[in-house]
């Protein structure tokens, strides 16, 4: 199966993690209107290319943030999010 | 008879015979034989019988690229028989026939193949409607290949994986030197071929050249002494997936195989040519032929006729007048009158030569079992046969060698791209990612020398990817002599039965049809006439379709296109896929306790928990109620080992739990717990639990047990997304809980532990570590069941001995332990919820009545600010409880059942017990909030349609001042 | 009737003429443009024809007809959803579906199987009979049965599931679930289209849609530009491609599905089965093929590529089921795209965009709704207003944070 490489535990296959969606900002709550959180609540991206997305290390309980093309699959890097910048 | 002497080339062993039968007759093979091969030897032709038509079928391509030969063992079936090595004993019979494959009842439908053109089954069987379903099932009947064998069930076989670095698929001239030129660099290979023994083409398309047979022992040995390659062979590589994760697919089972680099040294699939009954058991590819020389040692035909556009057919020719079997002629497609060696040797041979012309049509022998002869036409200037100038040549075979399309299917999986070389007539990779090498006739490269050259320049390629070949790669040339394949062997007839696809039935005018109709590209096509859709998904038979549509759009291949190439390149079965599987079960340390103490055991997620306890004879309703009764009167004991348990440290926890959870932990004090619910971030209930706070930085949560790891996680990422200085463990698998509840449970605990447990030193809702035995645990005073409670919660390795230790201890309170059931029903009095049963995936803690527990001026917690926006409208539903009729003789609604005002919906029953603690029937529900308050009388739809009165009643049911829970005194 | 199979042995040239045409040329101007050549565009243009009169319509597909989704799922339709809106949605599809080989004049092969949705713990079994009571109570014949039952209408089936998991606790029951072939009802719905006037230009893709003051007023393709006033967005998995030409954002995520297919069987398996809680599917066709299916792929993904993991799952899950079937081959996998909704149910209607519709939001529960998504889209575009039937489902239901939630009743997905 395809191969995600942790940044904690190297290269493992997919089935031992767990996708967690795009990764969004949180927003300001004490600004927002009620039209921008639920479009910060519910909209995505949704197209296929590039995206900075969670995922999840299920045996060691590691969150990390992936870039990869969602068109072709193929991960760019992954980084932890206190490590780098992650927008 | 048509076996030939015995060689040592040969795949079978003529001094070890096997018996068998095939169609309730009995026949003698070899050891090494397949089923094909024994019975073609015996004379038998009709091996199958075609699907639509039902017309005799006989050998093809006896590699697998066509679907003829389909058996039933008695268990097992859709066998090919082509693959099928025989053994003693073996009782086998063609599939779908009426009355078996020489007398098929069905074999008339030929006769109707007019009026049944392709998709001749969207024109008409829908109306009239009522008609249609009788018609849907005959044709279930007569559809389907083999019959599932109903009383069979088979031991799935384990799986297993592997790992090298350069993976090899195929063993002819080309992946055998590519497999040595990589071990060579000190890789480790991989090397995997199909057939039953290695060497591809060599094993049959070359024995008569002595250069050849000598590459093949000494490519075999080099293969063997090495120490770096693997050699697996009636092993196929059924499909590749990203990162080079490779199925390999055996007789016995599957192996999911890791590799660095692909090398595919695939071959070629030879393509038959389109003439009229070019079906017939007769008709077979010039490679199939020499499989049954060459390897089974089996006369292919008496008399064959060659179709040919290549040297191929001439060194066929030559090899089958060396064995003495008379070729009728030679019938070339090409015009050109250049002769090589071979086409000399022919013609010393005595063999007719007809250059260009073609087979136009065979003629069906006796029974249309056979042919009996063919005629030929010259092709005229547009390579049109021309039928005033044809010939009839007497023969029973017609061996075609018209041409190849590379075996591609895992080329394309593995993300290859193709081009259409019109030097080659052929596809040939044009773009591979850089992990995959392409080797011999698979690239183009069709001289020997030259596909063994092309076959270490892709090893050396592949070690280079690896890092450890570092010197320039050596040259293959990419341009044949001649042009292997002919553009266009298809010949149009005007009583078709010139067959494109075998297994689907679709001749030439039903592409040609359904073109006319609109199903003009490619994919349409194939959908519409389904040819590519059988059993050998389109080896022999897309390509042809492919040349037919683009002639018919005047377009070019390459614009044309092909379809896709999807897993499997031949059929896995489902056992191999499924392995033994793996379920994995969770128990608690109490596991065994809980079935010695006759434990009725229910799957809650992955656990294993007590449903109840079952005692002397009492039904299962008896025994509920009676585990409930004796929380409320005495002492009952539940297991909570499976609740999700979570530990919460650092400077910043209280900020943490603030924003994660809807309430407030700033002011919570050390040593007591607090109940907390937990929203998504749309405001939807996803967890309650308990909070409790063991130190300034420490907090202990609990969640449900089938939502635990979910919380986990989400709090994992809250803490990193938040930004805040917390720590968080997950400590569910690691330790037990237990609740003791019941008006006694104070003196049951308190023989057991030296801490003060009286009502003042620990009140309703401490939560502090205490000493049980020798065991240091959490205890903590929880209200759940609506009793003087104690959970427990400690080291699940020492949980059996202070569990049993406890109910020793409860045996003069007549301790009990309980299990869901009870602790649902004793909840259920209590009014409380249970998330994702109560609540669903939309459930607002405005509707279940938890509002209390949040703190709605926080500034921002999860949920919150939906919370805000949702608050602006009003309130759809809300949670009640419910009350029968006193009396009510049933029958009894069930949960999930809907709740009516009058012929509208307006709610549902979510949670039901008939039997109570209160000796009456409790419910609880949502109901519109207009319809919400006590007293409002209401029905309820039960299973048999009728309607049952409800009373909405406030909760809980029980104790409503919870003094129960809180029990100061004893 | 057979005896219209006549005129095919009878006669010595092919009788049939283009089942739709491939105009040669697109066109200046059209009253409505519809993006997406499959099922669902292919519907609505036939309905807009039939229902309305609107004959000047063009249907742009980017490859050929239905070889998105249409060409792809496992072709089960149901109505039995969870909520109101959803099931009476799909009822009204169910009930087109029953009568539509006669009005289109093509076999679609709509044969009743029966759908089984199987519960192996008592959650599940509860929301079964959730979905049995709101069906009731519409009218639709869906209803919870034991495993006896169960037993008796699929005797191959193993209740304990092999052992190794949690056993058959009963089963949501719905008689009319019947199975199609996907195809065909591209085929016919473009062939009726196109009979009324409607152009369907394949190969042909939208690069872009031209607004001025939130209002479309044409579109950009590959071969040319379009003046229209009235764009329909029906193209499922690529939604968000479209969307964003026109500055529209929705919830949708794109998942792939995967799907397998068995060698041909005699016939063996006469009901489809589903189980919610082993996410696997499995229908036998006309064919014979068995044709199976498991849970949405778990991330992102824009790419129909086939995963072993996805076929050794849901190989497991069918053997556990079904015991005799170790032995029975499958022939091929391939994926689709599913346009993932948060609340697993379709976002359709109309957009702040005047002149853009959409629909979309299909998931994994698409194909069944194809005819009702033609009519109802058809009368909205028309209308310029969501068809009553549909007005629960629009995009503005995210903003108001009120959602149609189905993930109890999508069968597999999540």
């Amino acid at each position: 199966m395809k191969i995600l490489t942790c940044p904690i535990n190297g290269p493992r296959p997919i089935q031992e993690f767990h996708f967690g969606g795009a990764f969004r900002e949180l927003p300001d709550q004490s600004t927002i209107s009620d039209d921008q959180w639920a479009d910060h609540v519910f909209n995505r991206e949704g197209q296929p290319g590039l995206q900075v997305e969670w995922w999840y290390h299920v045996p060691s309980g590691t969150w990390f943030l992936a870039e990869r093309d969602t068109s072709s699959d193929t991960v760019h890097r992954t980084f932890l999010y206190q490590q780098e910048d992650h927008a | 008879m048509s076996r030939l002497p015995a060689q040592d080339h040969h795949w079978i062993d003529q001094a070890d015979p096997v018996r068998f039968s095939f169609e309730g007759r009995n026949y003698q093979g070899y050891r090494g034989d397949v089923l094909s091969s024994a019975l073609w030897a015996e004379g038998v032709r009709v091996l199958g019988r075609s699907f639509k038509y039902h017309r005799p079928r006989g050998i093809y391509s006896l590699a697998g690229h066509d679907a003829n030969v389909i058996v039933d063992d008695g268990q097992r079936t859709n066998i090919r028989g082509d693959q099928l090595l025989i053994e003693n004993g073996m009782q086998l019979r063609g599939v779908n026939t009426s009355g078996g494959l020489e007398r098929d009842r069905l074999r008339w439908m030929g006769m109707f193949s007019r009026f049944l053109p392709v998709g001749f089954y969207y024109k008409a069987f829908h109306t009239p409607r009522r008609l249609f379903p009788f018609f849907e099932k005959q044709m279930r009947k007569v559809a389907g290949l083999g019959a599932i064998h109903p009383g069979h069930a088979p031991v799935a076989s384990p799986k297993d994986y592997d790992f090298c670095d350069v993976l090899v698929v195929g063993s002819g001239p080309a992946g055998l030197a590519a497999a040595t030129a990589a071990a060579d660099c000190g890789l480790k290979v991989m090397l995997v071929e199909e057939q039953p023994r290695a060497g591809g083409s060599l094993c049959w398309q070359w024995t008569a050249d002595p250069v050849a047979t000598q590459l093949l022992s000494e490519q075999l040995a080099a293969v063997q002494d090495s120490p770096n390659i693997t050699l697996r062979c009636e092993t196929q590589a059924a499909g590749c997936y990203a990162d080079n994760w490779v199925a390999l697919v055996d007789r016995r089972r599957l192996t999911k195989l890791r590799a660095r680099a692909i090398v595919l040294a695939t071959g070629v699939i030879e393509q038959p040519a389109v003439f009229q009954n070019n079906d017939l058991p007769g008709v077979m590819l010039a490679s199939a032929a020499q499989r049954l020389l060459h390897q089974y040692a089996v006369s292919p035909c008496r008399r064959p006729v060659i179709m040919t556009a290549n040297d191929e057919g001439y060194q066929l020719a030559n090899e089958l007048a060396d064995l003495e079997i008379p070729v009728a002629g030679i019938v070339d497609l090409r015009c050109d009158a250049d002769p090589t060696t071979w086409q000399n040797r022919t013609t010393e041979n005595g063999i007719p030569l007809f250059p260009a012309h073609a087979v136009y049509k065979a003629h069906p022998g006796r029974g249309k079992k056979s042919i009996k002869a063919v005629t030929i036409c010259r092709l005229d200037d547009s390579a049109v046969p021309d039928r005033r100038d044809r010939q009839h040549l007497r023969c029973d075979g017609v061996l075609m060698s018209v041409g190849w399309q590379p075996n591609s299917a895992l080329i394309s999986q593995a993300g290859g791209r193709f081009e259409y070389s019109d030097e080659l007539n052929q596809l040939v990779p044009s773009q591979l990612p850089d992990e995959l090498f392409v080797a011999g006739r698979a690239n183009g490269i069709y001289g020997l020398a030259d596909q063994v050259a092309d076959g270490r320049r892709a090893g050396l390629a592949a070690a280079r990817q690896l890092g450890t070949w570092h010197q320039p790669l050596p040259e293959t040339t990419l341009s044949p002599e001649r042009v292997p394949s002919h553009a266009y062997p298809i010949f149009s007839h005007p009583g078709k039965k010139n067959f494109v696809d075998l297994d689907e039935d679709v001749h030439l005018a039903d592409i040609v049809n359904a073109h006319q109709e609109g199903y003009d590209n490619v994919e349409l096509l194939k959908r519409f006439t389904t040819v590519g859709m059988g059993p050998s998904q389109g080896k022999i038979s897309n390509f042809p379709a492919v040349r037919i549509l683009a002639r018919l759009n005047n377009a070019s291949i390459a614009e044309t296109g092909t379809t896709t190439s999807r897993p499997f390149y031949q059929p896995v079965p489902l056992g191999h896929l499924a392995g033994r599987r793996f379920h994995a079960n969770r128990r608690t340390p109490l596991d065994q306790w809980h079935r010695d103490a006759a434990a009725v055991m229910v799957h809650a997620g992955a656990w294993l928990r007590p449903e109840y306890y079952r005692r002397d004879d009492h039904s299962r309703d008896e025994l509920i109620l009676a585990e409930a009764q004796a929380v409320r009167d005495s002492v009952g004991m539940i297991d909570l080992s499976t609740l999700g348990k979570i530990h919460v440290c650092g400077p910043q926890a209280v900020e943490f739990l603030e924003q994660v959870y809807t309430g407030r932990f700033k002011r919570q004090r050390n040593g007591t717990l607090r109940y907390a619910i937990a929203l998504d971030e749309t405001g939807v209930i996803i967890e309650d639990g308990i909070v409790a706070r063991l130190a300034d930085d420490h907090f202990y949560l609990s969640a449900t047990s089938s939502g635990a790891a979910t919380f986990y996680r989400g709090l994992q990422r809250w803490a990193i997304q938040l930004g805040l200085d917390v720590t968080l463990s997950n400590a569910t698998g690691q330790m037990a809980a237990f609740n003791l509840a019941g008006p006694a449970s104070r003196k049951v605990l308190a023989q057991l532990t030296t801490a003060d447990i009286s009502a003042e030193a620990f009140p309703y809702l401490a939560a502090r570590q205490v000493d049980i035995l020798d065991t240091s645990a959490l205890l903590i005073r929880v209200g759940f069941v609506g009793e003087l409670g104690y959970e427990i919660h400690l080291p699940a390795n020492q949980a059996a001995a202070v569990w049993e230790e406890l109910m020793q201890s409860g045996q003069d309170q007549q301790i009990r332990p309980f299990g869901v059931e009870a602790q649902r029903l004793l909840r259920l009095e209590k009014g409380h919820l249970i998330v994702g049963h109560d609540t669903d995936a939309l459930t607002l803690p405005s509707e279940a009545d938890v509002e209390w527990a949040v703190a709605a001026d926080k500034p921002f917690f999860v949920g919150g600010r939906s919370l805000q926006i949702i608050a602006q409208r009003p309130l759809t539903r809300k949670l009640v409880g419910f009350r029968f009729a006193d009396q009510h003789p049933g029958p009894w609604p069930e949960e999930c059942q809907l709740v009516f005002d009058g012929t509208e919906m307006v709610g549902r029953i979510t949670s039901i017990s008939r039997q109570s603690t209160l000796g009456h029937a409790v419910a609880m529900g949502f109901v519109k909030p207009e319809l919400a308050s006590a007293g409002t009388k209401l029905e309820v739809r039960v299973s048999d349609g009728s309607r049952v009165v409800v009373a909405v009643s406030d909760l809980p049911f029980y104790d409503p001042q919870n003094s129960r829970q809180q029990l100061e005194s004893d | 009737m057979p005896y219209r199979l006549l005129k095919y042995g009878l006669r010595s040239r092919h009788p049939e003429g283009r089942m739709f045409r491939s105009p040669a040329s697109l066109g200046d101007e059209y009253d409505v443009v519809i993006i997406g050549g499959g099922g669902h565009g292919l519907a609505a243009a036939y309905y807009l024809a039939k229902d309305h009169g609107i004959h000047n319509v063009a249907i742009l597909e980017k490859g050929y007809l239905g070889g998105g989704g249409t060409g792809r799922n496992t072709a089960i339709i149901r109505s039995n959803y969870l909520t109101e809106e959803g099931a009476r949605f799909y009822q009204a599809s169910v009930e087109l579906f029953q009568g539509l080989s006669s009005e289109l004049d093509f076999n679609l092969f709509y044969t009743e199987r029966g759908h089984f949705t199987l519960a192996h713990s008592p959650a599940s079994l509860r929301t079964q009979r959730w979905r049995a009571e709101v069906n009731k109570t519409l009218g639709i014949d869906s209803h919870v049965v034991d495993p006896a039952f169960i037993k008796q209408k699929v005797p191959e089936i193993d209740l304990s599931c092999g052992g190794h998991q949690a056993p058959i606790h009963g089963a949501l029951y719905h008689p009319p679930g019947s199975i199609a072939r996907h195809d065909a009802v591209a085929w016919a719905y473009a062939r009726g289209a196109d009979r009324q006037g409607v152009e369907i230009h394949q190969q042909t893709a939208v690069t872009g849609i031209e607004l001025r003051d939130d209002s479309v007023i044409g579109v950009h393709t590959e071969r040319g530009y379009i003046k229209t006033r009235k764009v329909l967005s029906a193209v499922a998995g690529w939604t968000p491609s479209i969307t964003s030409m026109v500055g529209l954002r929705t919830p949708l995520v794109v998942h792939p599905l995967q799907a397998m297919v068995t060698e041909p069987l005699k016939p063996w398996l006469n009901s489809i089965i589903v189980s919610a809680s082993m996410h696997v599917y499995v229908s036998q066709s006309t064919r014979g093929e068995l044709v199976a299916g498991a849970s949405l792929d778990p991330y992102e993904l824009t790419s129909m590529r086939s995963t072993l993991g996805f076929a050794e799952s849901l190989a497991g899950h069918l053997v556990d089921l079904f015991p005799c079937l170790p032995d029975i081959k499958v022939l091929r996998q391939w994926a689709g795209l599913c346009d993932m909704s948060p609340d697993f149910s379709p976002i359709m209607g109309t957009t702040p965009i005047e002149g853009f519709y959409l629909d979309s939001g299909w998931g994994t529960w698409g194909f069944k709704a194809t005819p009702i998504s033609g009519k109802t889209m058809a009368s909205t575009i028309v209308a310029d207003r969501p068809d009553p039937l549909i007005e629960k489902f629009g995009l503005s239901r995210f903003r108001d944070f009120q959602l149609v939630g189905e993930k109890g009743a999508a069968s597999v997905g999540h």
